[in-house]
């Protein structure tokens, strides 16, 4: 049974609606992230299961229980804030303790429970300090901190480590996995940043403008992502699309005209996009520098070489920008023509409404 | 000048046996913070001039305090006493016997006023700063207008309002409106400081269980501290300085006199006692001294470090 259910769920905010119907179940220890661009509406589906949004049309179930007019505390959830949130003038002990100080729990508990999150978080010579002592990280992990002592069926995470510099947010990120593993508790978690969803993530749920684009394990996006959004959302650098349109669609093959590209025929068993403006959709990681597939030959306007990898940027014959990423150190220089394939396989159609074709 | 004078002269700028090497220490300073000595002096003269303006008053005050009475009308005038003598500081007690009554008049009801205007005003603030409620815009532009109207001119109205209440020649009587009047400036203060704490930390209390009492008791408060204690010595300054007023109008009783109204003892019917009064309002105006002392220890800035990333 799913331990969080969101069904037709609405938000609007006078005339504006942020949450157009979303319909989701997240089962008990899963760990979900909620990703997509800003203003796609994840905080504030987030903050809705919080209860600190109140829900416009919808259910929202936490335990097969409506929750819709329940205050936070009592739908079992804690919520670990973008901006920490920390008090400023309590000690990191007491902000830990904050909430079991609002229950009112006697201090030996108090004492029990908050060292055991300490010890958790490697936190505990750090208890008699102010947050304004601490480092960013820290921080971090005393807000975390105080949502562990409650012991929550559900956390929420609001682009927790947003705030870390690149170094700390790699490191902080590993913590939270070791954190979800040990305490087993659902965890749901919000950001904008794909890798960590794509690290992170049981189950990640791709928001465009207030709908799901896609549900579905990190994988299954990367492989077989439904729609253009979450083809070019998911995966860095960004997916490549090419503009064409079908010739011929035969039932086993389709033919496409890419213009001054040539034509590539894929295997497609469809023939409702016979005579369709269509997207052909290649990752930069899938491009070869050898003459194998459907090969593009064009001119690097711009070489990035990052030791492991080796990005080119250049523009197509069409307009279109063109990323290509190869392993190692290849001999590509800007200016420079160079012939780069791929392989049949590898290739996303997407129809007229930006639909995926398989 | 020629151009063969003007190569030469450039050739000896350039050449390095004629460049100084420049011993001259280099100031720690940021180059934004350095000045020339005349931009110094300037700034020192007109810091001097400003002070000299404001406190001039004080000055003279202060040296007719230090003047026996005849010196005072002696001519030619001199403004540096010849004589230096506290003595008028002792002898204004028993030419004034209730000087003592008026100062602690004085005292209690800027004292009272505060205390009031701040358990008002801290729920308001915190009001206006967190809850969206239909009429705050217009409540808060009304205390706004308020506060364009001086108490003097709602003397008559508040003089019969307080005669059909029975206040007339109490404490109450300049105790009320002192509070009426410093509430509606005070919760504009407030309300700013408080819009400042950052709203995360009510939303995360709130997600932990907190009443919005809890948090306002066990979050809010101490973080805007400092913003108290400013409203709390404005109000005390405001309410010591606008005794004048409503004393003169709606008391005359001597007993509950503040000094303001209290001075009048020292103009007898024949001379005025100058230095004693200025010796008393010298006296006068220590208590607010020592209150503000006592309260800026609190005015604590950079409270909030740590709450929220910024």
């Amino acid at each position: 049974m799913s331990q969080l259910s969101l069904k037709r769920l609405e938000k609007s905010f006078n005339e504006a609606r942020i949450i157009k119907g979303i319909d989701l179940d997240v089962s008990e220890g899963e760990f979900v992230v909620f990703v997509g661009p800003s203003g796609c509406g994840k905080s504030t589906l987030l903050r809705m299961i919080a209860g600190l949004e109140d829900v416009t049309a919808g259910e929202i179930e936490i335990g097969g229980k409506t929750v819709n007019d329940l205050p936070p505390v009592q739908r079992g959830i804690a919520m670990v804030f973008q901006s920490y949130a920390l008090y400023p003038h309590m000690s990191v002990y007491e902000n830990i303790a904050f909430p079991l100080r609002v229950e009112k729990l006697p201090q030996a508990e108090v004492d029990a429970r908050v060292g055991a999150a300490a010890k958790v978080l490697q936190l505990e010579s750090r208890l008699q300090h102010r947050p304004g002592q601490l480092s960013g990280g820290q921080r971090q992990r005393v807000a975390i901190g105080r949502a562990i002592v409650r012991q929550p069926k559900i956390f929420l995470f609001d682009e927790p480590l947003s705030n870390l510099d690149a170094a700390l947010r790699s490191e902080m990120r590993i913590e939270l996995m070791e954190l979800h593993k040990r305490l087993g508790s659902t965890m749901i978690y919000v950001t904008h940043d794909q890798v960590e969803a794509m690290t992170m993530a049981d189950k990640i749920v791709v928001l465009d403008a207030g709908t799901i684009a896609q549900v579905g394990s990190p994988l299954d996006l990367y492989h077989r992502p439904d729609n253009l959004f979450v083809a070019g959302f998911i995966g860095s650098p960004k997916m490549n699309f090419i503009n064409g349109r079908v010739k011929s669609a035969d039932g086993t093959t389709v033919t496409i005209d890419l213009g001054s590209l040539g034509t590539i025929a894929l295997p497609r068993a469809i023939t409702e996009v016979a005579g369709q403006d269509v997207t052909l959709g290649i990752r930069p990681e899938h491009m070869r520098l050898d003459d194998g597939g459907f090969v593009i030959e064009t001119t690097p306007n711009i070489v990035e070489q990052l030791g492991i990898h080796t990005i080119t940027y250049s523009t197509l014959s069409s307009g279109e920008p063109f990323i290509g990423l190869f392993e190692g150190n290849p001999d590509l220089v800007e200016s420079k023509s160079v012939r780069m394939g791929f392989a049949l396989e590898q290739a996303h159609l997407f129809d007229a409404r930006g639909l995926a074709v398989y | 000048m020629t151009d063969v004078a003007r190569s030469t002269e450039i050739a000896a700028a350039d050449s390095p046996a004629t460049v100084k090497p420049k011993t001259k220490v280099r100031s720690a300073k940021p180059m934004i913070d350095r000045y020339k000595w005349y931009e110094i002096a300037a700034l020192y003269a007109g810091i001097a001039v400003f002070l000299f303006f404001v406190l001039a008053p004080f000055i003279e005050g202060f040296l007719v305090s230090l003047k026996p009475l005849a010196q005072l009308f002696s001519r030619p005038y001199s403004f540096i006493p010849r004589v230096w003598s506290f003595e008028a500081y002792v002898s204004m007690w028993t030419s004034v016997p209730a000087l003592g009554l008026h100062i602690f008049n004085s005292f209690f009801i800027s004292s009272v006023v505060t205390l009031i205007v701040i358990a008002v005003v801290v729920p308001a603030a915190y009001a206006f700063a967190r809850f969206n409620f239909t009429g705050a815009g217009l409540l808060l532009a009304g205390f706004l207008a308020v506060n364009m109207f001086s108490g003097a001119v709602l003397l008559i109205p508040l003089f019969r309002l307080m005669r059909a209440m029975g206040l007339l020649n109490t404490y109450w009587a300049m105790i009320v409106p002192g509070a009426a009047f410093l509430i509606p400036s005070s919760i504009w203060l407030l309300r700013t400081y408080m819009l400042r704490i950052p709203r995360e930390l009510d939303e995360a209390a709130w997600v932990d269980g907190a009443s919005r009492l809890y948090t306002l008791r066990r979050v809010i408060l101490p973080l805007a501290m400092p913003g108290i204690v400013v409203v709390a010595i404005m109000t005390f300054i405001g309410a010591y300085a606008q005794q004048f007023i409503f004393a003169l109008t709606f008391n005359s009783k001597t007993e509950f006199m503040p000094l303001p109204i209290g001075l009048f003892a020292f103009f007898g019917k024949q001379e005025v006692i100058w230095n004693e009064l200025m010796a008393a309002s010298f006296v006068g105006i220590l208590p607010v001294m020592i209150v503000i002392v006592f309260l800026q220890r609190y005015l604590v800035a950079g409270l909030t470090a740590g709450a929220v990333k910024q």
